[in-house]
């Protein structure tokens, strides 16, 4: 097996005897196998179609889990305009049956920088920071702010402002007046249909920035 | 290592493959087995390494000194030890009955849920074994918190101890990924909304956040999928990781031995005490005397885990719902000064009427949370480059002062961030306005963890110059 310079003719000028090019192809062979089996990773990415919302999606409000509440017991039911029957009065309420919002009525003099529809507004529950769900009234009953359990954050339903989504949406939601959230809390516009309170889906990806 | 040679060499002559110890049937056995594949050098060697003298221990010099203050803190890695194999014996257990489903409406029980449930009440001792699991991971992390900053003031990497600080340092990374991972298992409402703020935070991360919580949680938000993956981690993959990283960490120590009290490494020292000490009685070979310790202690941390686990097991809460997050939140203790963290630089914004902008080349780059995680993963980096960043090779705590200061300032900020994270239950419990609640806080945050340390500077380095002082004043 010993190779001894002299057998090889010298007008022959490998650069590389028989042996150094077997261990680079096998080398090379076996890293092209490693690197082409990082491929497969790929499978660890979320496969496409999981998640999407399937056939006709109900657009009205449901009234949603909190408990003790005036809602509690409406529980999964239709949100109605009649059961907002004074100012200030607002429940947390699920949106096309994953969104997490809140539905205010609120004192429309009051109101900056957007109109209500027959009293209320519905903002985005799904705080801005870290996705938790923001709560009305139920943290801090005497603030009328969107309040967040989980970082203290609050926004102001009253104060609507631009703002601009990390997807560079342009929107406009309630402004942020304590704590670490990075943005506005996206309204959602309201339409009214047989007393019920239905959300008027636009642009759903400003919802989903915690989807 | 030089300290190695002055060690008399222990016992390796004497070695002959236990014919004495054995009776005539086990060495027919024993041979039938080695006729085959030949063991006898591997017991031999593992004979050799068992009856191996670790190359040095500390109490040779300073026995009496030593022995009740530093005690606790040098065992704490064997504790940990000791406790990562309860925790892997009983978590294999619970894996018998945990089933990893996380399909359902939220707010009902899913199958994770009901198995949880159904280990604390039918399994027969399934709530001891699952209580025992919960307590040890619970220690494991507090023994790990108190090994690794005994590890950090004593500054082991500048005496050749270097990987094994790496190794260790990625660890600590392995047991915050086991505890991450193993909170959200029961798919409870505090598991679940304690990982949906982690995983909103890694999302955070600048650039990669989302490729990020893609690949290791298959979503940006949690769901069955996560769940699975989740399991998979904690019973599969990091298992073979910690026996990797920590077996290294371990055999190691076999290798370079205990590591010494610093004045050991003074080489004036070092000449005068070699040869004069024998090992004290405590530490002689591996077996027995070395592990004695060891066993003792971890019967007693077995103790207190059993007795914890058996009477202060926590049940799973309310069935996880996504549309609904639970009034009170907090992460595990020993997230708590992350949480704080976060919540504290919202404050902190708030008080100086900061509002950080929206986005900073495409980046909530002074948003809180991605603050948060620069601090986090710079603190992190940080420990893992010590023996990069921080060299020479005074290792005495007291000779240190800059370095032992700064320890000191990371213990205050870690305990005073860690009670700003209880802000609310504290306001509450104390009855006091979260309003008046959060600036004495806030402001603790700051001023305690610099009280401590800057004292303990100045007087560390007063000490110090005395001492150089001292020893040139000999030399000379």
């Amino acid at each position: 097996m010993t190779e001894k310079a002299a057998d090889v003719p010298k007008k022959i000028r490998h650069r590389m005897n028989r042996r150094q090019f077997v261990q680079t192809i096998v080398s090379l062979g076996i890293a092209g196998t490693v690197v082409s089996f990082l491929s497969l990773l790929m499978s660890l990415l979320p496969s496409a179609g999981a998640g999407e919302e399937e056939g006709q999606v109900d657009n009205v409000f449901k009234y949603g889990p909190d408990k003790g509440t005036w809602y509690s017991d409406k529980s999964g039911t239709d949100v109605k305009l009649e059961d907002f029957d004074q100012v200030g009065k607002g429940a947390g309420v699920l949106w096309r049956g994953r969104y997490p919002a809140i539905v205010i009525r609120v004192d429309e003099s009051k109101l900056q920088g957007a109109t209500a529809t027959n009293g209320l507004i519905a903002l985005a529950a799904s705080c801005t920071h870290l996705c938790c769900i923001a709560t009305w009234h139920l943290d801090r009953p005497n603030e009328d702010v969107l309040f967040c359990r989980c970082h203290d954050g609050a926004f102001d339903p009253y104060n609507i402002v631009k703002d601009v989504m990390l997807n560079g949406a342009e929107y406009t939601g309630a402004k942020v007046i304590a704590g670490p959230p990075p943005r506005a809390a996206p309204i959602i516009p309201i339409e009214i249909t047989d007393g019920k309170v239905a959300g008027v889906a636009s642009d759903l990806g400003l919802y989903d920035f915690c989807g | 290592m030089e300290r190695s040679q002055e060690l008399p060499a222990t016992s390796d002559s004497t070695i002959s493959v236990g014919e004495s110890v054995m009776s005539s049937r086990t060495k027919r056995l024993y041979d039938w087995f080695d006729k085959r594949i030949n063991i006898s050098p591997l017991i031999a060697e593992a004979q050799r390494s068992i009856n191996f003298a670790l190359p040095s221990t500390h109490t040779r010099q300073n026995r009496s000194k030593i022995f009740w203050f530093g005690y606790p803190f040098y065992y704490a890695g064997s504790i940990l030890a000791f406790l990562a194999i309860l925790q892997g014996i009983t978590g294999l257990l619970l894996a018998f009955h945990y089933v990893p489903s996380a399909v359902g409406d939220p707010g009902t029980p899913t199958q994770a849920y009901t198995s949880v449930q159904n280990i604390m009440r039918s399994v027969p001792l399934g709530a001891l074994i699952r209580g025992i699991h919960q307590w040890g991971a619970n220690l494991l992390v507090a023994a790990l918190v108190i090994h690794a900053f005994w590890a950090f003031f004593r500054s082991p990497y500048r005496v050749g101890r270097e990987i094994s600080w790496v190794l260790g340092a990625l660890s600590l990374g392995l047991a915050l990924a086991y505890s991450f991972s193993g909170y959200l298992l029961p798919w409870d409402q505090l598991g679940y909304w304690a990982a949906t703020i982690s995983v909103q935070i890694m999302r955070s991360i600048p650039v990669l956040g989302d490729l990020i919580a893609q690949i290791l949680l298959g979503g940006t938000t949690l769901s069955p999928v996560t769940l699975v993956r989740m399991y998979f981690y904690h019973v599969s993959l990091l298992p073979v990781v910690a026996i990797v990283l920590v077996g290294a960490h371990i055999g190691l120590v076999m290798l370079q031995g205990v590591s010494e009290p610093e004045e050991v490494w003074k080489p004036e020292k070092t000449g005068q005490a070699s040869g004069q000490k024998q090992a004290g009685p405590l530490f002689g070979p591996f077996l027995p005397q070395q592990i004695t310790p060891v066993l003792i202690l971890s019967l007693i941390t077995l103790g207190i885990v059993i007795l914890l686990g058996a009477y202060a097991v926590q049940m799973p809460g309310d069935p996880a719902n996504r549309f609904l997050t639970p009034q009170f939140i907090a992460p595990e203790w020993y997230f708590l000064w992350a949480y704080g963290l976060l919540k504290w630089v919202g404050w902190v914004y708030e008080v100086v009427r900061f509002v950080p902008p929206a986005t900073v080349f495409g980046i909530d780059l002074l948003s809180a949370k991605v603050i948060g995680i620069l601090v986090a993963a710079g603190m992190f980096l940080v420990l893992v480059l010590m023996p990069v960043i921080d060299r020479g090779d005074e290792v005495r705590v007291l000779r240190r002062p800059l370095k032992t200061a700064i320890g000191v300032w990371a213990i205050g900020l870690l305990s005073t961030l860690t009670l700003y994270a209880l802000n609310e239950i504290l306001s509450s419990y104390l009855s006091i306005p979260i309003d008046t609640m959060n600036p004495l806080l806030g402001s603790i945050v700051i001023v305690v963890p610099l009280a401590v340390a800057v004292p303990f500077y100045v007087i560390l380095r007063r000490h110090a110059a005395k001492a150089s002082a001292k020893a040139s004043a000999k030399g000379a």
